[in-house]
């Protein structure tokens, strides 16, 4: 039997609603399902705002989280009953059976379930303080009363209650207890849903991880030498792993003042040769722009990771948002090319982390890697590759004969890429700076100088389009000339594939791209996708359509864009509504 | 006609239902909510003993598909427990501590099994018949060929009765006064209706006959599940044991309302209560009846139903009375079987 089964859980800042998604989502991991798992949080840290954890458990490979959930458990009243409408048909809504407030008309969520929903009243704050006193531990009442209700093994769950609260005993036994009451309700429940775990696969060798950690997991991978930071949501994490792990392994981590020190720190480990990499939001970007430009100008390697959130200025900043790619692509003075790569899941996250040490050592560059919350936060199961495919080095070595007085470190190469000397190698000695330099590495403004060193930095950067072992672009779908194309980039791109496999399955020719590598950009590959498709829909969460245009400008096609900024993760079906009104018009365009 | 009233209907059972039809069909643009402690929409009780004929999903015993509660504008409210009426602020108190204000309202709770004082400590070790969960459950617990016990023996369970018989079940009937309720026979139609049900198959013990239940045990391992003793000291064995006794009509959120009630809800043959707002109908009401002089209960599935669309029409402007619509004969057919009215439905 094929599962897919959906769960949000629903409620306020500071009521365990996203700890509740995190013991779930490894439970069932635990137990052997394929996890794809999404939180939204408010910026507030408790009492406030509203919290979603969601997470797709399927026997199958699946690419994105669906429209409408299986089961919805509400928490609280006021922020589970705008997600009812969310929950399908013959589908599960639980929720707290009894307010200890009164309520106006409507107010519970009970007075919203659908009638082709089925209701679950929950005495949650009841079964939580008659098993621990208190009626905190409701997040675990519900996680028992889950697995009560389908069946689902305790035992995954008691470890990771275990696990989690490691070192807490009374906070532990407390949690236990919350779940095994939660768990006699849920098997003394009659379920009415039709929603069925089946067997989970066996021998399925994964880990659960989400894009955030993938990265950390990528670095260490390719042998990270220094990270410097600074916090920002949502990449911070990214930070708090790499200090836990780095030290383990004699690698540095240092907290910086800000993003300024961050992106000047990482540009002075990455001249001494160390693999050096930084994290930021896109705030931090805006700050780190000038300084990158130093080292595109001094040819250093240095990777910056980029986890988008809402904008302009603090924006929303717990809410996903693909509106970095002009400001990754372009922000910079003067002309500036950097490689800027975007992983489309957890683990592309792994594998760009790795390989943009190994593109920005081997074309001497920054490489800022786009992620956004939806993906750095989103888990999935992972099969990790059992030994690290990455480079250890790519650094191009100086011939012993070009040592010396005439050693010319910006040297004009075919590749454009010049042999590099690391400070302290005998007759390595030479100048770096931010202005325009000759290949000595000496000021020089002229004209001709200026050219020349342009396109050396511009032209290095088209052999990354080559770069081995290296997904820049792929194809999914049908093949050759097809009705509808869709074209993406980032985390979007999962939306696109279930968006796809819809559209086929309801008789549409389709295909859907994605474009990993956003610069240097695949012209020929993208240019020749669009020609074979009657209509392109490039999907993506900014408002201004920022991959589109680049699509547009780099292979002179025209698309259709799609530019949603909800906050949240591309609508599959708004994908499909969209794709379906264009070929429609299209064909009666042709008619 | 206001046609923006709220109508409120407490039971989704064939009385709350029809009324809920009948008044969206009289006023298009009033609000209707309807509300029942159930976690399904309204389904047909009657068609329950097809569980015992492999019919495991309860969409299929569904009267209207949940789309019909949206088409027609009808607010389900499942899950949802009653326990006040302020009829005088003509709002409504819900378990989960909610109000619901209401412009009129039809209460339409039915009734719920009901359970002689002397065996409710056994309760724990009995199973009721009244919803599509109970029957699943009762499926769950009888094995092939297993034993139902049925205490009492109304209507309601002889129908489960005769259905277990033709799906190779065994079933005792412990008779008693609340044989063949809600029927009112003779002593002599009493024996020969017994003996028709012997020859169904269905076996008979007179519980007056064998000293009164004495007490219901449950079996030790290896034994069988449920004991009946007698007071004469022998003893019945089944799977499941299932009181049988009639209905009580659901009336306790309506106590302090200031509404007239004896057992049920006391209405006139209008169907109206003590307040202009509230009606009831269905098992839930004793009707005045002239001619016999005293209120009385209308049961069977066209009974409830005429009630239910009667209550309705005399919400909407109309003011007639009930008349029954239900054959209360219980009948012998061809001396081997026997057929009760109240076992139809539409």
């Amino acid at each position: 039997m094929r599962t897919d089964v959906q769960i949000s859980i629903c409620g306020s800042a500071g009521e365990g609603t996203i700890a509740a998604g995190d013991i779930l989502r490894n439970a069932l991991a635990g137990a052997g399902y394929r996890i794809i798992s999404f939180d939204a949080y408010p910026a507030e840290i408790r009492g406030f705002g509203k919290c979603v954890a969601r997470l797709r458990a399927t026997t199958e490979q699946v690419y994105s989280l669906k429209e409408k959930s299986d089961v919805l458990v509400c928490l609280n009243d006021e922020h589970g009953i705008p997600h009812v409408a969310d929950v399908r048909d013959f589908g599960a809504v639980i929720y707290e059976a009894k307010s200890i407030t009164r309520l106006a008309e409507g107010g519970h969520v009970s007075a919203h379930v659908r009638p082709g929903q089925v209701p679950y009243p929950l005495p949650m704050r009841e079964l939580s303080e008659r098993a621990t006193g208190a009626i905190r531990s409701r997040n675990l009442v519900v996680l028992g009363y889950l697995a009560g209700l389908y069946a689902l093994a305790k035992d995954p769950f008691l470890r990771i209650i275990d696990t989690k609260f490691k070192g807490k005993g009374a906070v532990a036994e407390a949690n236990r207890k919350a779940f095994e009451a939660g768990f006699a309700a849920g098997t003394e429940t009659f379920k009415l849903d039709m929603v069925a775990f089946g067997p989970a696969a066996t021998g399925l060798q994964s880990v659960m991880l989400n894009g955030n950690a993938a990265v950390v997991e990528g670095c260490l991978d390719a042998g990270i030498d220094n990270f410097f930071g600074y916090p920002i949501t949502p990449a911070t994490t990214i930070m708090e792993r790499l200090a836990i792990e780095m030290p383990k392994r004699g690698k540095r981590l240092l907290q910086t003042e800000d993003e300024i020190s961050a992106i000047a720190a990482t540009i002075g480990a990455g001249y001494t040769g160390a693999r050096a990499a930084t994290a930021t939001s896109g705030p931090g970007l805006a700050l780190m722009s000038e300084m990158l430009g130093l080292g595109i100008m001094a040819e250093v390697p240095s990777v910056v990771f980029v986890s988008q959130r809402g904008g302009p200025s603090t924006g929303i900043p717990t809410k996903t948002e693909q509106s970095d790619l002009n400001m990754a692509l372009y922000g910079s003075p003067g002309d500036a090319p950097r490689i800027v790569i975007a992983p489309t899941n957890v683990e592309g996250c792994y594998r760009c982390a790795g390989k943009a040490f190994e593109m920005a050592e081997r074309y001497q560059t920054p490489v800022i890697v786009l992620l956004d919350l939806y993906l750095s936060n989103r888990y999935e199961t992972v099969v990790m590759p059992a030994r690290p495919p990455f480079e250890p080095n790519c650094d191009k070595p100086v011939a012993k004969q070009d040592l010396g007085a005439g050693y010319k470190r910006f040297a004009l190469t075919p590749d454009g890429v010049s042999p590099r000397t690391l400070p302290g190698t005998a007759g390595g000695m030479h100048v770096v700076t931010g202005l325009e330099h000759n290949e000595f590495g000496r000021v020089n403004e002229q004209p001709d100088n200026h050219e020349a060193m342009s396109r050396k930095r511009h032209e290095k950067l088209l052999a990354a389009l080559h770069h081995p072992d290296f997904t820049h672009h792929k194809r999914f779908g049908d093949e050759g000339r097809v009705a509808l194309g869709l074209l993406a980039w980032g985390s979007t791109f999962g939306e696109c594939l279930a968006a796809m496999f819809r559209a086929r399955s309801d008789g549409i020719r389709c295909a859907a791209m994605k474009v990993v590598m956003l610069q240097p950009f695949p012209v020929a590959a993208v240019a020749e996708f669009i020609d074979q498709c009657e209509v392109v829909l490039v999907p993506e969460l900014n408002f201004q359509g920022q991959f589109a245009r680049l699509v547009q400008a780099e292979t002179g096609r025209t698309v259709n864009r799609l530019d949603r900024v909800p906050g949240a993760p591309m609508a599959v079906a708004d994908i499909i509504a969209e794709a379906q009104r264009l070929i429609a018009a299209t064909r009666r365009k042709a008619a | 006609m206001n046609g923006t009233r709220h109508h409120v209907i407490i039971g989704t059972g064939v009385a709350g239902n029809q009324a809920a039809r009948t008044l969206r069909q009289r006023e298009p643009a009033s609000r209707i909510s309807l509300l029942t402690l159930s976690a399904l929409p309204f389904y047909n009780r009657y068609d329950l003993p097809r569980v015992f004929h492999g019919v495991h999903d309860w969409r299929e015993f569904l009267v209207d598909p949940p789309t019909y509660y949206d088409e027609q504008r009808i607010e389900l409210r499942r899950c949802t427990r009653v326990v006040n009426v302020e009829a005088k602020r003509k709002t409504i108190m819900l378990g989960h501590n909610e109000e619901l204000p209401y412009d009129t309202l039809l209460v339409a709770s039915g009734g719920r099994a009901y359970l002689p004082e002397e065996l409710s400590e056994y309760r724990p070790l009995l199973d009721g018949f009244a919803s599509f969960e109970d029957a699943m459950a009762i499926r769950r617990k009888l094995p092939d060929g297993g034993t139902l016990a049925i205490l009492g023996g109304d209507m309601i369970g002889l129908d489960l009765a005769r259905t277990l018989i033709d799906t190779g079940h065994r079933v005792v009937l412990i008779a008693g006064k609340h044989t063949f309720w809600p029927h009112q026979e003779t002593p002599e139609q009493r024996q020969e209706l017994l003996q028709v049900l012997a020859r169904m198959g269905i076996e008979i013990l007179d519980a007056d006959g064998e000293g009164g239940i004495e007490s219901i045990q449950a079996g030790a391992r290896g034994f069988a599940t449920r004991r009946v003793v007698f007071g004469n000291g022998r003893e019945c064995t089944a799977d499941v044991v299932l009181p049988s006794f009639g209905l009580v009509p659901s009336v306790e959120f309506m106590l302090g309302s200031g509404i007239g009630i004896e057992r049920g809800l006391l209405v006139s043959p209008t169907l109206r209560t003590t307040d202009d707002s509230i009606l009831a109908a269905g098992d839930v009401c004793q009707i005045w009846s002239g001619v016999e002089k005293r209120y009385r209960f209308y049961y069977g599935w066209k009974n409830v139903r005429a009630m239910g669309d009667l209550a309705a029409r005399n919400l909407t402007g109309d003011d007639e009375a009930f008349v029954p619509a239900q054959d209360e004969t219980l009948h012998i057919q061809d001396g081997v079987t026997i057929h009760s009215p109240f076992w139809e439905y539409a």
